[in-house]
């Protein structure tokens, strides 16, 4: 069944060294794993190194230092609209409105006014902000504002989400939120989502399959399938066993 | 919510802005009537009432007070806008450019820390004691402050911005004009505030230096004829046009730089 | 790859310093020859480099034709200045801070304040003529003006910013309102008053120049009023480049000393 599914990302011997005066640094090392169309998967790991780094390498912000990285059968030589990112500082353009924000993306495609501010309209509404189109993000709580990064990324319908730590600076209350929110988004408009955390609880809640990563230099330490029920429960005996699990694994990974 | 209109508040600090104001009138008067201050200057009331006859009649020939303000205006305004396009647009280049950086940034540098005023003499040998003279002091007093303002301006936008730019499918180009210039909008704001009152100064030096006409040539003109009651109705005239062109700044930047304000 | 890489970087950064030196090269050369080969421009309104340098040279020790050599024109103006600015600052600071502590003071002061703040300082040397005659008097008292009213608004501003929650904790320490104000507030009031010495100190210098051009028998400022009524632009020029030098190094004094009193980083 596995092998039907197509593939949308191919990571291939990925490896990634920062280059510096003050010495070289090898964050990613040799790192090997399949996303597939549709798939919710969570790259997840303890500490500050790699992580990121992996997103940008997919995104095309970053190149790597050795290997390659295939999304849908084009190598990735630079950022594209294809692939959308959700960021943990939300990044959103203070200077432009909710929906100017997340018009954005079809407007530098040429998307005419009418189509695209039904789509951005669409994605508004879906992300729970209607009546906060004219609102600039100052305004916003800091939720709210991860919210307008989520339509965002979505308005520009792109083959690939990836999301990284997007709920790393809220407060646990609206953590919460946002991760019941993704997850009703994602079922409602269903993409391929590479999610990046380091909150085992919000890895098991979110993810259909979750990569455990390695701590520096990043590579993939194990693998697990999520197949709970959604939407999940953080107390079901299942989830807790699962959380154990991982924590534990987690400690083999450092 | 909107924050409910003190009214005592409001009646509280007009009474004792009232005090101090008519403390100050009575003691000026005062020491004009009964003391040696009296010898040199005019009494309120005697610039008042000088202030709403030059509404009417002519300082100097011909021009009238509202004239010569007007006349110092336009001087001011074509300098300004020149200043403000070629300061933007060099900022903007510096800040973004290394190569444009590297051959204009030592040269501008050469030229920044002179004061405007300093151009006065200079100007007049090469334009002579015409308008363009005038003009071209007040593009320096104004393109300074614009350039390096919007200079610092383009030098901070943040990198990530344009990545996120690039990510939704901006091109250079686009993400120039949508990520790089609103970014340095509050910056260009910053140095043309700074600016208009430079320019607004830099006039007044330049008519006081040369000219026939125009606000700064009233008060020299007042100096001249020991008339002192004509040197206080241009101050206090060039005071007022000072802090309109300053209030017009403020409301621009806060309607076109709303996106920064917080809370409602 | 890696060192390969630095090198790369290291490599730009030379040759933008290249360019920006061989930039200031090119625009004197032009300079050169449009003036001194092609005669482009009279020499009277456009010397050439060379001819504004030997004039800096002899201006060193001659004191043809404005009656005294270039360090003396350099010195009277600085006195005067100096004088002027720190009169200024030691009163308009602490009036500045009393202004922004003191209810009452703030309340009567302000308004007479908000009237004579958006006089120019330009706009006062006629009165200062009249009043002081062509004196050393009438430029310190105008400097002085020109420096009050950016230290008043500034301290004001500063104090006035001073965060509740700062007052608060030294309330529950048991401080004093005196204490309050030369513990809490005026050291946080600090960086906005130096801002405020600072903007001071571009205007007041303006504003010398000013008053030296219109009225005066010294400085460099009647200097270069001189070279204009005798069409030597080159004097001019010698007097802008040395306003421009002056400037350069009272901020660069004043960069240390803010760095020496503005201690544990400017708050956001």
């Amino acid at each position: 069944m596995m092998k039907e599914r197509k593939t949308v990302i191919e990571c291939r011997n990925v490896s990634k060294t920062f280059y510096s005066m003050a010495g070289d640094n090898l964050v990613v090392d040799n790192l090997n794993f399949n996303v597939y169309e549709n798939e919710f998967v969570v790259l997840f790991g303890p500490g500050q190194c790699g992580k990121s780094t992996i997103l940008n390498l997919i995104a095309g912000l970053e190149k790597p230092t050795g290997g390659e990285i295939i999304v849908s059968g084009e190598k990735v030589t630079g950022p594209s609209p294809k692939r959308g990112m959700v960021y943990q500082t939300t990044n959103l353009f203070m200077w432009y409105t909710v929906m100017q924000n997340v018009e954005f993306g079809p407007k530098m495609q040429g998307v005419p006014k009418k189509v695209r501010r039904e789509r951005a309209q669409k994605y508004i509404d879906l992300v729970g902000l209607k009546g906060f189109e004219k609102h600039f993000p100052v305004k916003l709580s800091g939720g709210m504002q991860q919210r307008v990064g989520i339509a965002r990324a979505y308005a520009n319908e792109p083959e690939l989400i990836c999301m990284d730590e997007p709920f790393g600076h809220l407060d646990a209350q609206t953590r919460y939120l946002m991760e019941e929110e993704v997850e009703r988004i994602s079922n409602s408009d269903r993409r391929t989502v590479v999610f990046v955390t380091n909150n085992a609880e919000e890895a098991i809640y979110l993810a259909d399959r979750i990569i455990l990563l390695h701590n520096c230099p990043t590579s993939v330490h194990k693998e697990y399938i999520v197949d709970l029920p959604r939407p999940r429960d953080y107390t079901s005996p299942d989830f807790l066993a699962l959380r154990e699990q991982i924590t534990a694994e987690m400690d083999n990974t450092l | 919510m909107k924050a409910k209109f003190n009214t005592k508040g409001f009646v509280n600090s007009l009474f004792f802005s009232l005090i101090g104001i008519v403390a100050v009138l009575i003691l000026w008067t005062l020491g004009v009537n009964y003391t040696t201050v009296g010898l040199l200057l005019p009494t309120p009331m005697e610039v008042l009432e000088r202030a709403i006859y030059t509404m009417s009649n002519p300082i100097g020939r011909t021009n009238t007070l509202l004239m010569h303000l007007a006349v110092s205006l336009r001087r001011v305004l074509v300098g300004f806008t020149l200043s403000a396009l070629c300061g933007v647009i060099l900022g903007i280049a510096m800040g973004r450019f290394k190569m444009v950086e590297a051959i204009f940034k030592p040269l501008f540098e050469l030229v920044r820390p002179i004061p405007s005023v300093a151009w006065i003499p200079l100007a007049i040998v090469w334009f002579g004691i015409g308008e363009t003279a005038k003009i071209y002091i007040i593009f320096m007093a104004g393109f300074v402050n614009i350039t390096v303002n919007t200079y610092a301006g383009a030098k901070q936008v943040d990198e990530n911005m344009l990545g996120v730019a690039r990510m939704l499918g901006a091109n250079e180009l686009q993400a120039f004009f949508h990520v790089v210039i609103p970014s340095c909008v509050p910056y260009i704001f910053a140095g043309m505030q700074v600016g208009l009152s430079t320019c607004w100064m830099a006039v007044l030096a330049a008519e006081m230096v040369s000219s026939t006409e125009g606000i700064g040539w009233t008060i020299t003109a007042g100096q001249e004829n020991g008339d002192m009651t004509q040197i206080f109705v241009g101050i206090i005239a060039i005071a007022i046009v000072g802090l309109l062109l300053a209030v017009l700044m403020r409301w621009a930047e806060r309607v076109l730089c709303s996106w920064r304000v917080r809370g409602k | 790859m890696n060192t390969e890489k630095i090198n790369t970087a290291k490599k730009q950064k030379r040759k933008y310093q290249i360019i920006s030196v061989l930039s200031v090269c090119v625009f004197l050369l032009v300079w050169y020859l449009a003036t001194a080969v092609f005669e482009l421009a009279p020499s009277y309104s456009l010397p050439s480099p060379v001819k504004v340098f030997n004039t800096f040279l002899t201006k060193l020790h001659s004191k043809a034709p404005d009656g005294a050599t270039l360090p003396k024109h350099f010195i009277s103006s600085l006195q005067v200045a100096m004088l002027g600015y720190l009169l200024g600052a030691v009163i308009g600071v602490p009036l500045g801070i009393a202004m922004g502590w003191f209810k009452t003071v703030d309340k009567i002061v302000r308004p007479v304040f908000d009237l004579i703040k958006p006089i120019p300082p330009i706009a006062l040397i006629p009165v200062m003529i009249v009043v002081f005659g062509i004196s050393i008097k009438a430029k310190a008292v105008l400097i002085f003006f020109s420096t009050v009213i950016p230290c008043i608004t500034n301290s004001y501003s500063g104090i006035r910013q001073t965060k509740q929650i700062h007052l608060w904790v030294s309330q529950t320490f048991g401080a004093s309102n005196m204490q309050m104000l030369f513990t809490v507030a005026s050291p946080s009031a600090l960086p906005m008053i130096f801002a405020g010495l600072r903007v001071a100190m571009g205007s007041s210098w303006m504003a010398l120049v000013a008053a030296e051009l219109l009225a005066s028998t010294s400085g460099l400022g009647y200097l270069i009023s001189i070279g204009r009524s005798l069409l030597r632009s080159d004097l001019i020029i010698v007097g802008i480049l040395c306003l421009g030098m002056i400037n350069i190094v009272l901020t660069a004094i004043f960069n240390l000393v803010e760095k020496r009193f503005v201690r544990g980083g400017k708050d956001e």
